[in-house]
């Protein structure tokens, strides 16, 4: 059977010759246009006019749009309807689109783009998040709270309190490829949309709005996206719909790519929090008491902030029992990029505020904290269920086992011994280990986007071709789906082959977000396929005389009583016999249901986990630090491949520690985001990643009902890099007697004041 | 006004003449007017290493370098180093090792990885890293990138035994 | 990118008559001037390559025993052939990445002058010669501030000799998104003294720090250093790093070459 094994990604022959194709990759049919924006200037104010002259009569521009140009909706936003494609009367931060240029070449275009003059008069903007407070500039009319127990009076009796508060920058996405799409005329005004998106349905939802047409006019095509790690679930968005009623003017097939620097001035990010909390807790340890504010920047618009922020709030427990713990929640307007979906989508932030909340504890009483984070685990399964601050009973609970066989393998406590042992030797450079878990809710919070589809043909050849609603954007999707189409007809995998994803074969489709691709498609796909399955075997037990149960399909061959056929005959049979070999499949996630405004419910399906010790080492002169090793143990329930999950899981162990360390977005005090390029935002290179890097996956399938009981894991091995800025502040305790507060992303110079900070008097 | 310049170049083994303006890029060059895309766009600030590419014989940023500075020059890109029926050894490891996610960054990772080899043919993980310090990858967290390379190292050094 | 025209001498006269021309400008390896004429920050009529003249490539040993670089050689060739000035074959070996060390050359850097570059370090540090087609400027003359040197207009370095040091280290603390130096400081012990030059730190652009040079002529040692210290008053401060941390850096990083050198 196909599933289970560690085959490679299924366009690895394509990749490394050079032959996958991506959008800006395609060949573009003749007398295709390009297109490139004019961004704001300012980050608040009020568009006045906009002398666009120059750009008109620069070389190769065949038309300049703003805003009354557009013929219908003139929207972008994946939520609330608040994201004009071009500015209206109002800009709201620093590169805006406010017009659009078609030119015949990308480079004249973008090269008039700079030509426009435009008038803005400057009102004061909102940046920070005392800013956005002082002015009331939030999305929702209040904070969202969620509470268990009741935290107040758990605090005031409490043995010990404490107080503090955690800044958490944002993350670039930056996937290699950056946004880009491509759109041709078809005839009768429809449109053929080919973009790097992981949400093809919300394309064609959108571009349908801005042409005027209903949403079967319109025909969406992803096959891969160079990366995508939520930056192209909503981002995408303008670029299309910019194409799309470029076409509709012009005639001509319309491509737009964002440059590196444009995709990083345009688009949105991680959310950037802060958090501040209150802890009661007895001399053990325990969290008695629990107050959380999360504050977060979600920029100009709306796009996907409030799920965001709710899963922040539903990750602050983390792994840990809080019978008293109140989460408030606020959602921040400033003149800033619309903050995004990137993986995690609020988790890690969460999560991490409350990683840092034991860690303080044990830095309080002197504890090891991964004894306190023990302490704090809640009941394994088979004892008496404790329920999450929403209301969630927790009966899957793996932490306690799993961090013990961590800690085991990784030699923990000798290494914990040894780096106390050399930091009382050596002055300057000091080590520090940390061991933190994760446990990730897996679905989608808005509880109707947990559906799927897939659409199955087996061709009288016995060859199969399939579509499903996920994207495919490095993850392994198309060769996991590919793995259980195989072992569901028992065939091999190269008779299995998977197309482009598609608006027309697949609708309706949820993003490929919330680490869901597998989930939701695996089960789509394994429903239609059992449906064809179920009708071949159908036809071969009347053939036979058997019961279509006793059908067997295994290894290409079916064995149907003594009658025993290769696959590609049972379909010629099948065909023959006038049986339709066409199946669509569908899914809905079972068991779930959750109101966001109460904070109650059973919102996920079940829950992933996962933990990484990290060893780094600090120089207490510079700040400079490197992880010297991580140790990672993964849960990814029974793997569909365990290959692919390895490297999701190694991926997003770097991923979330370059966001944690040396991954700083900077902004002026004009709003202008300063780091705009590689050259200023450092994303990990090679020499970056651990010296010693030891990454297995926990043995054991997943109690949900999921596709070979299989988990989800696009997203849990992020937060694993949570262990690396803890690791860090462990380090940096060793320098002095104060707790070191170290913050989000621990640059070396924030590093060394963390040092001081420890050391001073 | 400018002048535009004739230019002759041999990619992939392929002669290739043209009239350009001197303001082209290479990455263009190849992109655009040959249709050769393995070598991708990623940053076009000599960073990010998607589109790096061998002249004659040096790995070299196409994206930082005008067709003109390559005049006579042999270009190699990913598609001359190997195809889907013939993979070098690299290619092969890297498909084998999963040295690679969303492969956007692998068409530059191995070309610049065929002249590591070629300058160092049993490099240390160290040397590894340090020879591949221009190439980004955002997806694998390069631990798989690392491996594929030390496999093809292998491979290839036993290749050349077994042929002495 | 504006248009210009192209031109590829194959001798210096030829580049230097190529460069006669108005608003014509020098090409090394394009390493930072391609990316300047992306931004559009500069519009030269006509770039004239240095690269094809085989008179400025190459490492050789000048007759004072002084290690001398054809202003159109790449880092890597630095990297590779000047053996004999190991300090410097490695501040080559370490300037950005193995795809710009074959493009960057010598004299595009130094011709630049960038605040954050690692050769202008290393010629400061070497008390080099700078060769230019017209004359000899000594490095003490000829660095004048953030991309500012002492180059007249047309005029284009052929060559850089280097006096070799008893002992010498670069010691360069990265901004790790471009590899440039936050800070760098480059420390060479000659006979008659030692020189510290530091990149990356002063608006000022490389500069020499006396008062260690003083201590360290003294006493070759890191300890010689204890106590010293530069304000961060007159030193870069921006997103990557606030004009202190620069300043306390360059105290480290100074100490560190010592104990390295």
């Amino acid at each position: 059977m196909s599933v289970a094994k560690p085959l490679p990604h299924d366009a690895a022959h394509l990749h490394v010759t050079g032959a996958a194709r991506y959008v800006d990759d395609i060949p573009t049919p003749a007398g295709t246009l390009h297109l490139a924006f004019g961004m704001s200037t300012a980050a608040c104010g009020t568009l006045n006019n906009m002398d666009l002259d120059a750009v008109r009569a620069a070389p190769g521009v065949v038309a300049v749009l703003t805003a009354p140009d557009l013929p219908f909706d003139n929207d972008v936003s994946p939520s609330a309807h608040d994201e004009p494609l071009l500015a209206t009367d109002a800009v709201h931060y620093v590169g805006q689109p406010v017009f659009l240029v078609i030119a015949e070449t990308h480079l004249q275009a973008r090269f008039a783009a700079r030509l426009g003059k435009i008038d803005i008069t400057e009102t004061k903007p909102v940046f920070t998040i005392e800013d956005a407070l002082a002015a009331n500039a939030r999305f929702e009319d209040g904070p969202r709270i969620y509470a268990q127990g009741d935290a107040a009076s758990a605090l005031d009796a409490a043995e010990n309190t404490l107080s503090g508060s955690l800044d958490i920058g944002g993350q670039e996405h930056f996937y290699l490829e950056g946004q880009a799409a491509l759109v041709q005329p078809g005839e009768n005004g429809d449109m053929h949309v080919i973009s790097s998106t992981q949400h093809p349905t919300e394309i064609q939802h959108k571009v349908a709005e801005a042409i005027g047409q209903p949403m079967h006019a319109v025909r969406v095509e992803t096959r891969r996206m160079g990366g995508g790690f939520g930056g192209k679930e909503s981002q995408g968005n303008a670029l299309a719909v910019a194409c799309a009623v470029a076409v509709r003017l012009t005639g001509q097939p319309c491509k737009m790519r964002y440059d590196r620097d444009d995709d990083m001035i345009i688009t949105g990010k991680r959310h950037d929090f802060r958090i501040d909390y209150d802890i009661g807790f007895d001399e053990e340890g325990h969290i008695t008491a629990l107050d959380v504010r999360q504050y977060t920047r979600c920029g100009w618009a709306l796009d996907l902030s409030l799920p965001v922020a709710d899963r922040a709030m539903l990750h602050a427990d983390n792994g840990y029992w809080l019978p008293n713990i109140r989460i408030e929640s606020h959602r921040l307007r400033t003149n800033t990029q619309s903050a995004t979906a990137f993986r995690g989508f609020g988790g890690p932030q969460g999560m991490l505020g409350m990683e840092r909340i034991v860690d303080h504890v044990a830095a309080e009483l002197g504890l090891d904290p991964l004894v306190v984070r023990q302490r704090n685990f809640y009941a394994s399964s088979g004892q008496e269920i404790q329920t999450t601050p929403y209301g969630q009973p927790v009966e899957d609970f793996i932490l306690d086992d799993l961090v013990a066989q961590l800690a085991k393998t990784s030699d923990y406590d000798a290494r914990r011994a040894a780096v106390a042992e050399w930091n009382a030797a050596n002055p300057v450079l000091k080590k520090g280990i940390a061991l933190t878990p994760v446990k990730f809710g897996i679905s989608f919070t808005l509880t109707h986007l947990n559906q799927a589809g897939a659409l199955v043909h087996v061709y009288s050849d016995g060859s199969i071709h399939l579509n499903h609603g996920g994207t495919e954007m490095g993850q392994g999707l198309f060769q996991k789906i590919a793995q259980v189409a195989a072992s569901r007809f028992g065939v091999a995998l190269d008779a299995i082959k998977i197309t482009a994803t598609d608006t027309a074969k697949v609708p309706n489709t949820s993003a490929t977000a919330a680490s869901s691709g597998s989930d939701l498609n695996g089960m789509a796909v394994k429903a239609a396929c059992d449906t064809l399955r179920d009708r071949m075997a159908e036809h071969l037990a009347q053939l036979h005389q058997c019961h279509p149960d006793a059908v067997v399909f295994a290894e290409g061959r079916v064995q149907a009583g003594e009658a025993d056929y290769s696959f590609a005959e049972v379909a010629a049979m099948a065909h023959q016999a006038r049986i339709s070999l066409s199946a669509t499949g569908f899914y809905k996630t079972p068991d779930i249901q959750w109101d966001r405004i109460k904070g109650h419910g059973r919102p996920f399906f079940y829950f992933a986990y996962g933990a990484a010790v990290t060893e780094v080492v600090v120089d207490t002169l510079t700040g400079e630090n490197r992880i010297l090793r991580a140790d990672v143990l993964h849960d990814a329930g029974a793997s569909l491949n365990p290959a692919l999950d390895i490297g999701q899981v190694e991926g997003g162990y770097v991923q979330g520690a370059g966001w944690l360390t040396t991954e700083e977005l900077v902004w002026d005090d004009a709003g202008r985001l300063r780091t705009h390029a590689p050259s200023t935002y450092k994303i990990p290179a090679c020499g970056d990643r651990p010296d010693i890097f030891n990454v297995s996956l926990w043995d054991g399938e997943n109690r949900a009902d999921t596709i070979y009981k299989s988990k989800a894991v696009g997203e849990p091995p992020l937060m694993l890099g949570i262990s690396a800025l803890l690791a860090l502040s462990d380090a940096v305790s060793a320098c002095g007697p104060n707790y070191p507060d170290l913050h989000a992303p621990a640059t070396a110079e924030s590093v060394l004041a963390s040092v001081h900070k420890a050391q001073d008097a | 006004m400018s002048k535009k310049m004739h230019i002759k170049l041999n990619v992939n083994g392929k002669d290739e003449e043209f009239l350009a303006e001197p303001r082209e890029l290479l990455i263009y060059t190849l992109r655009e007017r040959l249709n050769i895309t393995g070598p991708h766009i990623g940053c076009e600030t000599s960073h990010c290493g998607a589109c790096t590419v061998t002249i004659d014989g040096k790995s070299v940023k196409s994206c930082t370098m005008f067709a003109a500075q390559a005049d006579g020059a042999e270009i190699t890109t990913i598609e001359g180093i190997g195809n889907p029926d013939d993979l070098h050894p690299l290619q092969t490891a890297f498909k084998e090792h999963h040295g690679l996610q969303c492969g956007y960054c692998t068409p530059g990772m191995i070309t610049r990885a065929t002249k590591l080899l070629e300058e160092n043919p049993t490099p240390t993980e160290e040397e590894i890293r340090f020879g591949m310090a221009g190439n980004i990858c955002r997806c694998t967290g390069y631990q798989n990138i690392i491996k594929s390379i030390q496999a093809a190292a292998a491979e290839m050094n036993a290749a050349k035994e077994a042929a002495e | 990118m504006y248009n210009f025209d192209f031109e590829k001498p194959e001798s210096v006269a030829d580049a230097i008559a190529a460069l006669q021309g108005e608003e014509a400008q020098a090409l090394g390896g394009g390493q930072t001037l391609i990316p300047t004429l992306k931004q559009r920050l500069a519009s030269p009529s006509t770039l004239v390559s240095l690269k094809g003249i085989a008179e400025m490539q190459g490492v050789c040993m000048g007759d004072d025993g002084s290690v001398c670089i054809g202003g159109a050689t790449n880092h890597a060739t630095v990297a590779a052939e000047a053996g004999a000035y190991p300090a410097l074959a490695d501040t080559a070996a370490h300037i950005g990445d193995p795809a710009v060390r074959n493009r960057g050359t010598i004299g595009g850097s130094l011709a630049n002058n960038d605040p954050s570059a690692c050769y202008p370090a290393a010629a400061l540090g070497s008390g080099a010669t700078i060769v230019t087609n017209a004359r000899q400027i000594a490095a003490d003359d000829y660095f004048q501030g953030m991309f500012t040197t002492a180059l007249d207009e047309g005029e284009i370095i052929t060559e850089v000799r280097f006096p070799v040091p008893e002992k010498a280290n670069y010691q360069k603390f990265v901004q790790p998104a471009s590899r440039f130096a936050l800070v760098g400081v480059y420390v060479a012990k000659y006979a008659d003294g030692v020189r510290v030059a530091i990149t990356g730190a002063s608006n000022d652009g490389v500069f020499r720090w006396a008062e260690a040079e003083a201590a360290l002529s003294a006493n070759f040692s890191a300890s010689a250093l204890d106590g010293l210290s530069l304000s961060g008053d007159d030193m870069i401060s921006d997103l990557h790093g606030t004009g202190e941390y620069r300043a306390h850096l360059c105290a480290v990083m100074t100490k560190r070459a010592v104990a390295a050198a």
